[in-house]
């Protein structure tokens, strides 16, 4: 049962990170929330007994989603 | 608000309760999945001699969905070289002090084991070819940011990545004709004639740690020529 409340709880978590993802200001913190939410979201796949799917959205969404969406925000900036 | 944002949240909102409501009534109700669920994961072992059910589904019974997701990676990759054409390929990243540059140049070598174990270990234990790939580019990015984009180009020829993910591609199709020579169906594993070998041990599982090892070229190479393409600059 107790485990059954905190999968409750990150599911309310990934849930609140990715409305922050779209709400909060500015790019680059919305970059860094939208990691935050991939790892929530390879926890939960961790909780479900799927590890082959949280190594891929840990190593996809949190590692290289957040490389490649800081380096084009730069560039957009640098173009400016 | 705007009123395009407004109709635009509305239509976000119906649509995904709409997903809700039906995934909760097939998993309620059920369907007729289950028994080729169940076929699938009780026969996998036999079927391949791979221990790790999941990577068996993905490059044994469901090999050509495999070879589908790789055409994708294969058409973004091909895209961005295409979106970045004539740029140099060299950024400008400066590279960081001298201190993180050491402590990455230490970590770097235990970085490459883990994405070597990922594929290797593919048919064994959770992970494969393209958690293994996607490990490894993250590394190259790691180093680049660390050392600076000039010492990576040098290093790793941006558009030698390139041509690697292309030959890779092309030896994914000739491990699946491999099966068509042999007189059964396209990338087929066991009925081809590849040694089952003994459940659990490292070299088991015919086919499958080649296809491990392709993808995590592949991946690799792939998602690293993705970000050097997007960290050039455009030539003058």
């Amino acid at each position: 049962m107790g485990l059954e409340v905190v999968f409750l709880g990150l599911l309310v978590l990934i849930v609140v990170s990715a409305l922050g993802a779209v709400l909060v200001r500015g790019y680059i913190t919305s970059v860094v929330v939208l990691s935050v939410f991939s790892v929530l979201t390879t926890v939960s796949f961790a909780f479900m007994h799927a590890v082959d799917v949280a190594m891929a959205e840990a190593a996809i969404g949190a590692g290289l989603m957040t490389a490649i969406f800081v380096t084009a925000i730069d560039r957009i900036r640098g173009q400016r | 608000m705007k009123m395009g944002h407004a109709a635009a949240a509305i239509i976000a909102l119906a649509s995904s309760a709409a997903v809700l409501t039906l995934t909760l009534v097939f998993a309620v109700t059920g369907g007729e999945a289950p028994q080729l669920a169940g076929a699938m994961t009780s026969g996998s072992v036999a079927a391949s001699g791979s221990v790790n059910v999941v990577t068996t589904i993905l490059l044994d019974f469901r090999s050509l969905d495999t070879l589908g997701e790789a055409s994708v990676i294969f058409a973004s990759v091909a895209c961005v070289g295409v979106l970045f054409r004539g740029s140099r390929r060299i950024g400008t990243e400066p590279g960081l002090g001298v201190l993180v540059r050491r402590s990455v140049g230490y970590l770097s070598a235990l970085f490459l084991l883990f994405p070597l174990y990922i594929v290797a270990h593919g048919h064994l234990s959770p992970g494969g070819g393209f958690q293994g790939g996607v490990s490894l580019a993250v590394l190259l990015i790691l180093l680049t940011v660390a050392y600076g984009s000039r010492p990576m180009a040098t290093a790793v020829d941006p558009s030698r990545l390139h041509m690697t993910e292309s030959l890779s591609a092309l030896g994914f199709l000739m491990a699946g004709f491999v099966g068509v020579l042999q007189g059964t169906s396209f990338l087929a594993n066991a009925a081809a004639g590849f040694p089952r070998g003994v459940p659990g041990s490292l070299l088991s599982g015919g086919l499958i740690p080649v296809l491990n090892a392709i993808i995590g070229v592949k991946v690799a190479s792939g998602l690293g020529s993705i970000f050097f393409d997007f960290q050039s600059e455009r030539g003058e």
